[in-house]
Protein backbone atom coordinates (compact mmCIF):
# COMPACT_ATOMS: atom_id res chain seq x y z
CA UNK A 1 0.00 0.00 0.00
CA UNK A 2 2.81 2.49 0.75
CA UNK A 3 4.64 1.45 -1.82
CA UNK A 4 1.12 2.52 -4.34
CA UNK A 5 1.60 5.82 -2.63
CA UNK A 6 5.22 6.41 -2.87
CA UNK A 7 4.32 6.15 -6.33
CA UNK A 8 1.74 8.15 -6.60
CA UNK A 9 3.46 11.10 -4.66
CA UNK A 10 6.48 10.29 -7.72
CA UNK A 11 3.93 11.20 -10.41
CA UNK A 12 2.81 14.12 -8.74
CA UNK A 13 5.47 15.85 -6.78
CA UNK A 14 8.92 14.87 -7.49
CA UNK A 15 10.15 14.06 -10.42
CA UNK A 16 6.58 13.85 -12.27
CA UNK A 17 4.01 16.89 -12.48
CA UNK A 18 5.37 19.95 -10.02
CA UNK A 19 9.44 19.39 -9.94
CA UNK A 20 9.31 18.18 -13.74
CA UNK A 21 6.63 20.83 -14.42
CA UNK A 22 8.88 23.71 -12.88
CA UNK A 23 11.70 21.97 -14.81
CA UNK A 24 9.96 22.06 -17.98
CA UNK A 25 8.74 25.70 -18.02
CA UNK A 26 12.28 26.69 -17.02
CA UNK A 27 13.46 24.66 -20.27
CA UNK A 28 10.79 26.78 -22.30
CA UNK A 29 11.50 30.27 -20.73
CA UNK A 30 15.22 29.53 -21.29
CA UNK A 31 14.53 28.16 -24.84
CA UNK A 32 12.88 31.17 -26.19
CA UNK A 33 15.15 33.61 -24.95
CA UNK A 34 18.35 32.09 -26.56
CA UNK A 35 15.98 31.61 -29.69
CA UNK A 36 15.47 35.26 -29.49
CA UNK A 37 18.92 36.14 -28.26
CA UNK A 38 20.37 34.08 -31.57
CA UNK A 39 18.50 36.44 -33.59
CA UNK A 40 19.50 39.63 -32.17
CA UNK A 41 16.81 40.49 -30.11
CA UNK A 42 16.10 40.92 -26.63
CA UNK A 43 13.58 37.97 -26.09
CA UNK A 44 11.06 37.30 -23.29
CA UNK A 45 11.29 37.25 -19.26
CA UNK A 46 12.92 33.75 -18.18
CA UNK A 47 9.56 33.52 -16.43
CA UNK A 48 7.26 33.85 -20.07
CA UNK A 49 6.06 30.37 -19.92
CA UNK A 50 4.56 31.08 -15.81
CA UNK A 51 2.74 34.21 -17.34
CA UNK A 52 1.17 32.75 -20.21
CA UNK A 53 -0.16 30.05 -17.70
CA UNK A 54 -1.59 32.75 -15.42
CA UNK A 55 -3.50 34.65 -18.04
CA UNK A 56 -5.16 31.32 -19.73
CA UNK A 57 -6.15 30.92 -16.37
CA UNK A 58 -7.91 34.06 -16.09
CA UNK A 59 -9.40 33.71 -19.57
CA UNK A 60 -13.11 32.55 -20.95
CA UNK A 61 -13.40 28.68 -22.16
CA UNK A 62 -15.20 28.62 -25.78
CA UNK A 63 -16.27 24.73 -26.67
CA UNK A 64 -18.05 24.68 -29.94
CA UNK A 65 -21.63 24.16 -30.23
CA UNK A 66 -20.71 20.77 -32.62
CA UNK A 67 -17.79 19.78 -30.46
CA UNK A 68 -18.06 16.69 -29.07
CA UNK A 69 -17.93 18.18 -25.60
CA UNK A 70 -16.63 15.15 -22.83
CA UNK A 71 -13.49 14.12 -25.58
CA UNK A 72 -12.61 17.57 -26.39
CA UNK A 73 -12.55 18.69 -22.76
CA UNK A 74 -11.45 15.43 -21.07
CA UNK A 75 -8.23 15.04 -24.14
CA UNK A 76 -5.97 18.19 -22.75
CA UNK A 77 -5.98 15.91 -19.39
CA UNK A 78 -5.49 12.79 -20.90
CA UNK A 79 -2.37 13.88 -22.24
CA UNK A 80 -1.30 15.95 -19.09
CA UNK A 81 -1.12 12.78 -16.52
CA UNK A 82 0.14 10.40 -18.87
CA UNK A 83 3.30 12.47 -19.02
CA UNK A 84 3.21 13.48 -15.56
CA UNK A 85 3.13 9.14 -15.48
CA UNK A 86 5.71 9.18 -17.73
CA UNK A 87 8.04 11.48 -15.81
CA UNK A 88 8.01 9.09 -12.92
CA UNK A 89 9.72 6.49 -14.70
CA UNK A 90 12.61 8.78 -15.68
CA UNK A 91 15.60 8.32 -13.24
CA UNK A 92 17.59 11.21 -11.90
CA UNK A 93 20.76 9.79 -11.83
CA UNK A 94 22.20 9.86 -8.45
CA UNK A 95 18.88 11.50 -7.30
CA UNK A 96 16.27 9.25 -8.05
CA UNK A 97 15.88 5.31 -8.96
CA UNK A 98 12.73 5.82 -11.57
CA UNK A 99 9.69 4.07 -10.65
CA UNK A 100 11.80 0.47 -10.08
CA UNK A 101 10.12 -2.00 -12.88
CA UNK A 102 11.47 -4.60 -14.78
CA UNK A 103 10.71 -3.26 -18.19
CA UNK A 104 10.54 0.46 -17.44
CA UNK A 105 12.30 1.35 -21.11
CA UNK A 106 9.20 0.02 -22.66
CA UNK A 107 6.47 1.66 -20.32
CA UNK A 108 8.26 4.75 -21.04
CA UNK A 109 7.73 4.01 -24.93
CA UNK A 110 4.40 3.13 -25.26
CA UNK A 111 3.64 6.14 -22.69
CA UNK A 112 5.67 8.68 -24.71
CA UNK A 113 3.07 8.99 -27.78
CA UNK A 114 0.25 9.80 -25.29
CA UNK A 115 0.49 13.77 -25.89
CA UNK A 116 0.50 13.09 -29.39
CA UNK A 117 -2.65 11.08 -29.19
CA UNK A 118 -3.99 13.65 -26.69
CA UNK A 119 -4.07 16.15 -29.44
CA UNK A 120 -5.40 14.10 -32.34
CA UNK A 121 -8.39 13.13 -30.01
CA UNK A 122 -8.77 16.71 -29.16
CA UNK A 123 -8.10 17.60 -32.56
CA UNK A 124 -10.36 15.80 -34.19
CA UNK A 125 -13.14 16.36 -31.22
CA UNK A 126 -13.15 20.07 -32.11
CA UNK A 127 -15.34 19.27 -35.09
CA UNK A 128 -12.45 22.20 -37.03
CA UNK A 129 -11.47 21.18 -40.44
CA UNK A 130 -8.05 22.60 -39.06
CA UNK A 131 -8.32 20.43 -36.26
CA UNK A 132 -9.33 17.53 -38.86
CA UNK A 133 -5.90 18.26 -40.87
CA UNK A 134 -4.19 18.69 -37.95
CA UNK A 135 -4.76 15.07 -36.80
CA UNK A 136 -3.79 13.30 -39.95
CA UNK A 137 -0.54 15.48 -39.59
CA UNK A 138 0.26 14.13 -36.46
CA UNK A 139 -0.24 10.99 -36.90
CA UNK A 140 1.75 10.83 -40.26
CA UNK A 141 4.82 12.51 -38.24
CA UNK A 142 4.41 9.97 -35.24
CA UNK A 143 4.14 7.14 -37.65
CA UNK A 144 7.48 8.58 -38.96
CA UNK A 145 9.33 9.05 -35.88
CA UNK A 146 8.18 6.37 -33.27
CA UNK A 147 10.46 3.98 -35.41
CA UNK A 148 14.17 5.32 -35.21
CA UNK A 149 13.19 5.86 -31.45
CA UNK A 150 12.24 1.99 -31.28
CA UNK A 151 15.33 1.18 -33.05
CA UNK A 152 17.40 3.62 -30.88
CA UNK A 153 16.20 1.98 -27.41
CA UNK A 154 16.73 -1.63 -28.40
CA UNK A 155 20.32 -0.92 -29.51
CA UNK A 156 21.15 0.73 -26.10
CA UNK A 157 19.30 -1.98 -24.19
CA UNK A 158 20.82 -5.06 -26.44
CA UNK A 159 24.27 -3.13 -25.40
CA UNK A 160 23.50 -3.34 -21.90
CA UNK A 161 22.34 -6.79 -21.90
CA UNK A 162 25.11 -7.92 -23.94
CA UNK A 163 27.55 -6.71 -20.94
CA UNK A 164 24.73 -7.20 -18.00
CA UNK A 165 25.18 -10.43 -16.37
CA UNK A 166 27.87 -12.09 -19.40
CA UNK A 167 24.87 -11.59 -22.25
CA UNK A 168 22.74 -14.17 -20.03
CA UNK A 169 19.50 -12.03 -20.66
CA UNK A 170 19.50 -10.45 -23.96
CA UNK A 171 18.37 -7.48 -24.11
CA UNK A 172 18.20 -5.32 -20.64
CA UNK A 173 15.04 -3.31 -20.47
CA UNK A 174 15.38 -1.92 -16.89
CA UNK A 175 16.35 1.81 -17.25
CA UNK A 176 17.52 1.73 -13.94
CA UNK A 177 20.15 -0.97 -14.27
CA UNK A 178 21.17 0.59 -17.72
CA UNK A 179 22.06 3.61 -15.50
CA UNK A 180 23.29 1.80 -13.22
CA UNK A 181 25.73 -0.03 -15.34
CA UNK A 182 26.74 3.07 -17.41
CA UNK A 183 28.15 4.99 -14.12
CA UNK A 184 30.12 1.12 -13.34
CA UNK A 185 31.63 1.61 -17.16
CA UNK A 186 31.11 4.70 -18.95
CA UNK A 187 28.59 6.87 -20.57
CA UNK A 188 26.96 5.66 -24.12
CA UNK A 189 27.29 8.47 -25.57
CA UNK A 190 30.86 7.98 -25.78
CA UNK A 191 31.13 4.71 -26.76
CA UNK A 192 31.44 4.48 -30.71
CA UNK A 193 28.51 1.82 -31.47
CA UNK A 194 26.07 4.32 -30.07
CA UNK A 195 27.13 7.56 -31.62
CA UNK A 196 25.02 6.82 -34.24
CA UNK A 197 22.20 6.20 -32.21
CA UNK A 198 22.80 9.31 -30.25
CA UNK A 199 22.80 11.72 -33.29
CA UNK A 200 19.47 10.19 -33.79
CA UNK A 201 17.89 10.83 -30.55
CA UNK A 202 19.16 14.13 -31.27
CA UNK A 203 17.33 14.34 -34.61
CA UNK A 204 14.21 12.98 -33.15
CA UNK A 205 13.61 15.35 -30.44
CA UNK A 206 12.45 18.18 -32.34
CA UNK A 207 10.13 16.35 -33.92
CA UNK A 208 8.21 14.69 -31.61
CA UNK A 209 8.04 18.12 -29.33
CA UNK A 210 6.66 19.80 -31.88
CA UNK A 211 8.98 22.50 -32.65
CA UNK A 212 10.35 24.21 -36.09
CA UNK A 213 11.39 22.46 -38.43
CA UNK A 214 8.88 19.86 -37.68
CA UNK A 215 5.97 21.51 -36.13
CA UNK A 216 4.05 20.72 -38.78
CA UNK A 217 0.83 19.52 -37.00
CA UNK A 218 0.62 22.96 -35.04
CA UNK A 219 1.76 25.30 -37.91
CA UNK A 220 0.04 28.68 -37.13
CA UNK A 221 0.16 29.97 -40.29
CA UNK A 222 -1.22 27.14 -42.94
CA UNK A 223 -3.98 25.13 -41.07
CA UNK A 224 -4.02 27.93 -38.04
CA UNK A 225 -2.67 25.76 -35.05
CA UNK A 226 -4.41 22.57 -36.40
CA UNK A 227 -5.77 20.85 -33.33
CA UNK A 228 -4.77 23.68 -30.96
CA UNK A 229 -7.26 25.70 -32.70
CA UNK A 230 -10.47 25.73 -30.93
CA UNK A 231 -8.52 25.53 -27.25
CA UNK A 232 -8.28 28.48 -25.34
CA UNK A 233 -7.98 29.64 -21.68
CA UNK A 234 -7.50 27.04 -18.80
CA UNK A 235 -7.79 23.96 -21.53
CA UNK A 236 -4.97 25.15 -23.91
CA UNK A 237 -2.52 26.30 -20.31
CA UNK A 238 -3.12 22.01 -19.95
CA UNK A 239 -1.54 21.67 -23.43
CA UNK A 240 1.09 23.88 -22.80
CA UNK A 241 1.98 22.32 -19.22
CA UNK A 242 1.99 18.89 -21.09
CA UNK A 243 4.54 19.97 -23.61
CA UNK A 244 6.64 21.39 -20.93
CA UNK A 245 5.92 18.10 -19.14
CA UNK A 246 7.02 16.04 -22.45
CA UNK A 247 10.34 18.08 -22.96
CA UNK A 248 11.64 17.03 -19.11
CA UNK A 249 10.71 13.55 -20.07
CA UNK A 250 12.50 13.73 -23.37
CA UNK A 251 15.91 15.40 -22.23
CA UNK A 252 15.42 12.98 -19.27
CA UNK A 253 15.68 9.87 -21.20
CA UNK A 254 18.25 11.57 -23.32
CA UNK A 255 20.15 12.02 -20.05
CA UNK A 256 19.84 8.96 -18.90
CA UNK A 257 20.11 6.73 -21.70
CA UNK A 258 23.33 8.39 -23.35
CA UNK A 259 25.00 10.55 -20.21
CA UNK A 260 23.92 9.44 -16.86
CA UNK A 261 26.98 10.11 -15.23
CA UNK A 262 27.23 11.83 -11.35
CA UNK A 263 29.99 13.58 -10.01
CA UNK A 264 29.24 14.32 -6.26
CA UNK A 265 27.68 11.93 -4.10
CA UNK A 266 25.44 14.54 -2.41
CA UNK A 267 22.53 14.68 -4.01
CA UNK A 268 21.41 18.51 -5.00
CA UNK A 269 24.76 18.77 -6.77
CA UNK A 270 23.32 15.74 -9.11
CA UNK A 271 20.39 17.25 -9.61
CA UNK A 272 21.93 20.49 -11.21
CA UNK A 273 24.09 18.48 -12.78
CA UNK A 274 20.92 16.70 -14.52
CA UNK A 275 19.31 19.79 -15.29
CA UNK A 276 22.62 21.07 -16.79
CA UNK A 277 22.75 17.91 -19.14
CA UNK A 278 19.35 18.06 -19.97
CA UNK A 279 20.15 22.36 -20.95
CA UNK A 280 22.99 21.41 -23.35
CA UNK A 281 20.75 18.77 -25.14
CA UNK A 282 18.09 21.17 -25.77
CA UNK A 283 20.16 23.73 -26.83
CA UNK A 284 21.97 21.30 -29.38
CA UNK A 285 18.92 19.82 -30.82
CA UNK A 286 15.85 22.31 -30.40
CA UNK A 287 16.73 25.90 -29.67
CA UNK A 288 19.92 25.88 -32.43
CA UNK A 289 17.71 24.07 -35.26
CA UNK A 290 14.32 25.88 -34.06
CA UNK A 291 16.05 29.70 -34.88
CA UNK A 292 17.69 28.43 -37.99
CA UNK A 293 15.20 26.67 -39.96
CA UNK A 294 11.61 27.24 -41.54
CA UNK A 295 8.46 24.25 -41.74
CA UNK A 296 9.64 21.76 -43.45
CA UNK A 297 5.97 20.34 -45.65
CA UNK A 298 4.98 16.58 -43.91
CA UNK A 299 5.68 14.59 -46.96
CA UNK A 300 9.23 16.09 -46.79
CA UNK A 301 9.43 15.56 -42.75
CA UNK A 302 8.05 12.06 -43.21
CA UNK A 303 10.83 11.26 -45.84
CA UNK A 304 13.41 12.73 -43.64
CA UNK A 305 12.76 10.67 -40.65
CA UNK A 306 12.10 7.37 -42.18
CA UNK A 307 15.22 7.96 -43.83
CA UNK A 308 18.72 9.81 -41.72
CA UNK A 309 17.35 9.57 -37.88
CA UNK A 310 15.82 5.58 -39.07
CA UNK A 311 19.62 4.72 -40.57
CA UNK A 312 21.79 6.68 -38.28
CA UNK A 313 19.67 3.92 -35.27
CA UNK A 314 20.49 0.99 -37.37
CA UNK A 315 23.75 1.62 -38.45
CA UNK A 316 24.31 1.50 -33.89
CA UNK A 317 22.21 -1.54 -33.93
CA UNK A 318 24.26 -3.39 -36.28
CA UNK A 319 27.06 -2.23 -34.67
CA UNK A 320 26.06 -3.19 -31.29
CA UNK A 321 25.37 -6.79 -33.07
CA UNK A 322 28.78 -7.31 -34.73
CA UNK A 323 30.96 -6.33 -31.42
CA UNK B 1 -5.57 40.51 -3.25
CA UNK B 2 -7.16 37.01 -3.82
CA UNK B 3 -5.26 34.59 -5.89
CA UNK B 4 -7.60 35.39 -8.84
CA UNK B 5 -6.63 39.28 -8.65
CA UNK B 6 -3.38 38.34 -8.49
CA UNK B 7 -3.74 36.18 -11.59
CA UNK B 8 -5.25 38.86 -13.07
CA UNK B 9 -2.82 41.08 -12.90
CA UNK B 10 0.37 39.66 -13.89
CA UNK B 11 -1.86 37.77 -16.95
CA UNK B 12 -1.32 41.14 -19.17
CA UNK B 13 2.43 40.71 -19.37
CA UNK B 14 1.41 37.97 -21.87
CA UNK B 15 -0.71 39.68 -24.56
CA UNK B 16 -1.32 37.51 -27.58
CA UNK B 17 -1.49 38.82 -30.72
CA UNK B 18 -3.90 38.21 -33.68
CA UNK B 19 -3.95 39.81 -36.73
CA UNK B 20 -7.26 40.87 -38.76
CA UNK B 21 -6.77 41.91 -42.25
CA UNK B 22 -10.13 43.95 -43.30
CA UNK B 23 -9.23 44.76 -46.65
CA UNK B 24 -5.76 46.50 -46.25
CA UNK B 25 -3.74 47.07 -48.94
CA UNK B 26 -1.21 45.52 -46.77
CA UNK B 27 0.93 48.14 -46.17
CA UNK B 28 0.20 48.07 -42.46
CA UNK B 29 0.77 44.15 -42.25
CA UNK B 30 4.20 44.65 -43.68
CA UNK B 31 4.61 47.17 -40.58
CA UNK B 32 3.37 44.40 -38.09
CA UNK B 33 5.38 41.82 -39.17
CA UNK B 34 8.70 44.05 -39.27
CA UNK B 35 7.27 44.70 -35.71
CA UNK B 36 7.49 41.20 -34.99
CA UNK B 37 10.38 39.99 -36.88
CA UNK B 38 13.05 42.46 -36.98
CA UNK B 39 15.47 42.72 -33.58
CA UNK B 40 15.64 46.06 -32.87
CA UNK B 41 11.07 46.29 -32.99
CA UNK B 42 11.01 43.23 -30.88
CA UNK B 43 7.42 42.61 -29.32
CA UNK B 44 8.44 39.24 -27.72
CA UNK B 45 10.00 40.81 -25.09
CA UNK B 46 6.62 42.71 -23.78
CA UNK B 47 5.89 38.95 -24.01
CA UNK B 48 3.99 39.06 -27.12
CA UNK B 49 3.57 36.02 -29.18
CA UNK B 50 1.52 36.07 -32.78
CA UNK B 51 -0.70 33.86 -32.50
CA UNK B 52 -2.72 31.78 -35.31
CA UNK B 53 -5.98 31.36 -33.52
CA UNK B 54 -8.41 33.76 -32.86
CA UNK B 55 -9.15 31.37 -29.64
CA UNK B 56 -5.68 32.14 -27.90
CA UNK B 57 -6.07 35.75 -28.71
CA UNK B 58 -5.88 38.95 -26.17
CA UNK B 59 -5.00 41.52 -28.13
CA UNK B 60 -6.62 41.78 -31.87
CA UNK B 61 -5.10 43.76 -34.33
CA UNK B 62 -7.25 44.85 -37.33
CA UNK B 63 -5.98 47.00 -40.75
CA UNK B 64 -7.97 48.08 -43.31
CA UNK B 65 -10.86 50.65 -43.89
CA UNK B 66 -13.40 47.20 -43.48
CA UNK B 67 -14.90 46.31 -47.10
CA UNK B 68 -18.30 44.58 -47.62
CA UNK B 69 -17.11 41.82 -48.83
CA UNK B 70 -15.14 41.24 -45.36
CA UNK B 71 -16.88 42.84 -42.78
CA UNK B 72 -19.15 39.45 -41.50
CA UNK B 73 -16.23 37.20 -41.88
CA UNK B 74 -14.14 40.14 -39.32
CA UNK B 75 -17.27 40.41 -37.28
CA UNK B 76 -17.22 36.78 -36.63
CA UNK B 77 -13.90 36.01 -36.22
CA UNK B 78 -14.18 39.23 -33.59
CA UNK B 79 -16.62 37.10 -31.16
CA UNK B 80 -14.60 34.23 -31.51
CA UNK B 81 -12.42 35.69 -29.04
CA UNK B 82 -12.56 34.83 -25.62
CA UNK B 83 -12.96 37.67 -23.09
CA UNK B 84 -11.37 39.41 -21.69
CA UNK B 85 -10.02 41.31 -25.02
CA UNK B 86 -8.69 44.23 -26.65
CA UNK B 87 -9.04 45.90 -30.16
CA UNK B 88 -6.42 47.46 -31.46
CA UNK B 89 -6.95 49.69 -34.70
CA UNK B 90 -3.63 49.73 -36.98
CA UNK B 91 -3.50 52.10 -39.86
CA UNK B 92 -5.20 55.34 -41.16
CA UNK B 93 -8.01 53.15 -42.61
CA UNK B 94 -9.34 51.19 -39.96
CA UNK B 95 -9.56 54.49 -37.89
CA UNK B 96 -11.62 56.44 -40.67
CA UNK B 97 -11.52 54.65 -43.78
CA UNK B 98 -8.50 56.89 -45.06
CA UNK B 99 -8.38 57.86 -49.06
CA UNK B 100 -11.16 54.66 -49.13
CA UNK B 101 -13.87 56.70 -46.92
CA UNK B 102 -16.70 56.99 -48.64
CA UNK B 103 -16.27 54.29 -51.28
CA UNK B 104 -18.61 52.44 -52.60
CA UNK B 105 -17.39 49.26 -51.24
CA UNK B 106 -16.59 50.47 -47.81
CA UNK B 107 -18.54 49.84 -44.66
CA UNK B 108 -15.54 51.26 -42.38
CA UNK B 109 -14.50 52.91 -40.34
CA UNK B 110 -14.23 50.00 -38.13
CA UNK B 111 -15.43 51.60 -34.79
CA UNK B 112 -19.23 51.32 -36.02
CA UNK B 113 -19.22 47.52 -35.71
CA UNK B 114 -17.02 46.95 -32.94
CA UNK B 115 -15.92 48.44 -30.13
CA UNK B 116 -11.85 50.13 -30.79
CA UNK B 117 -9.78 50.54 -27.53
CA UNK B 118 -6.92 51.71 -29.14
CA UNK B 119 -6.11 53.67 -32.29
CA UNK B 120 -3.00 53.36 -34.00
CA UNK B 121 -2.33 56.38 -36.65
CA UNK B 122 -0.27 56.29 -39.85
CA UNK B 123 -0.48 55.02 -43.12
CA UNK B 124 0.78 52.80 -42.62
CA UNK B 125 1.78 53.38 -38.61
CA UNK B 126 5.78 53.08 -37.90
CA UNK B 127 7.12 50.11 -35.71
CA UNK B 128 7.11 52.08 -32.55
CA UNK B 129 3.98 53.80 -32.64
CA UNK B 130 2.63 49.76 -32.71
CA UNK B 131 4.31 49.38 -30.10
CA UNK B 132 3.13 52.06 -28.29
CA UNK B 133 -0.39 50.62 -29.06
CA UNK B 134 0.59 47.48 -27.59
CA UNK B 135 1.83 48.53 -24.51
CA UNK B 136 -1.33 51.24 -24.58
CA UNK B 137 -3.33 47.86 -24.43
CA UNK B 138 -2.02 46.66 -21.99
CA UNK B 139 -3.29 49.14 -19.54
CA UNK B 140 -6.63 49.29 -21.31
CA UNK B 141 -6.91 45.33 -20.58
CA UNK B 142 -5.83 46.38 -16.87
CA UNK B 143 -8.99 48.90 -16.85
CA UNK B 144 -11.09 46.27 -18.13
CA UNK B 145 -10.60 44.06 -15.68
CA UNK B 146 -11.11 46.37 -12.75
CA UNK B 147 -7.17 47.08 -11.79
CA UNK B 148 -4.94 49.86 -11.93
CA UNK B 149 -1.36 49.70 -12.76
Amino acid sequence: MSDTLLAILHMIIFPGGIFALAVGFFFKGLDRRVEARLQRRVGPPLKQPWLDTAKLLTKETLIPKTACRQAFLLAPVFGFTGMAVCAAFIPIPGVYSGLNNMGDLLVIFYLLPIPAMALMIGGSASSSPFGALGFSREMLLMLAYETPLLMILLAVAMLAGKSIAGGAAGAEFSLLKIVNWQQQTGSLGLNTAMIPALLAYLIFLPGTLGVAPFDIPEAETEIIEGPLLEYGGPLLALFNMTSALKTFVLLGLGVALFFPGVISAWWPVNLIWFVLKCLVLMLLSITVVKSATGRLRIDQAFRFYVTIPAALALCSLILVWVM
Amino acid sequence: MSLDKMLQKISVRSPWLFRINAGSCNGCDVELATTACIPRYDVERFGCKYCGSPRHTDVVLITGPLTTKVRDRVLRVWHEIPNPKVTVAVGVCSISGGVFRGGYSIEGPIDRYIPVDVNVPGCPPRPQAILEGIVLARSIWLKKLGLEE
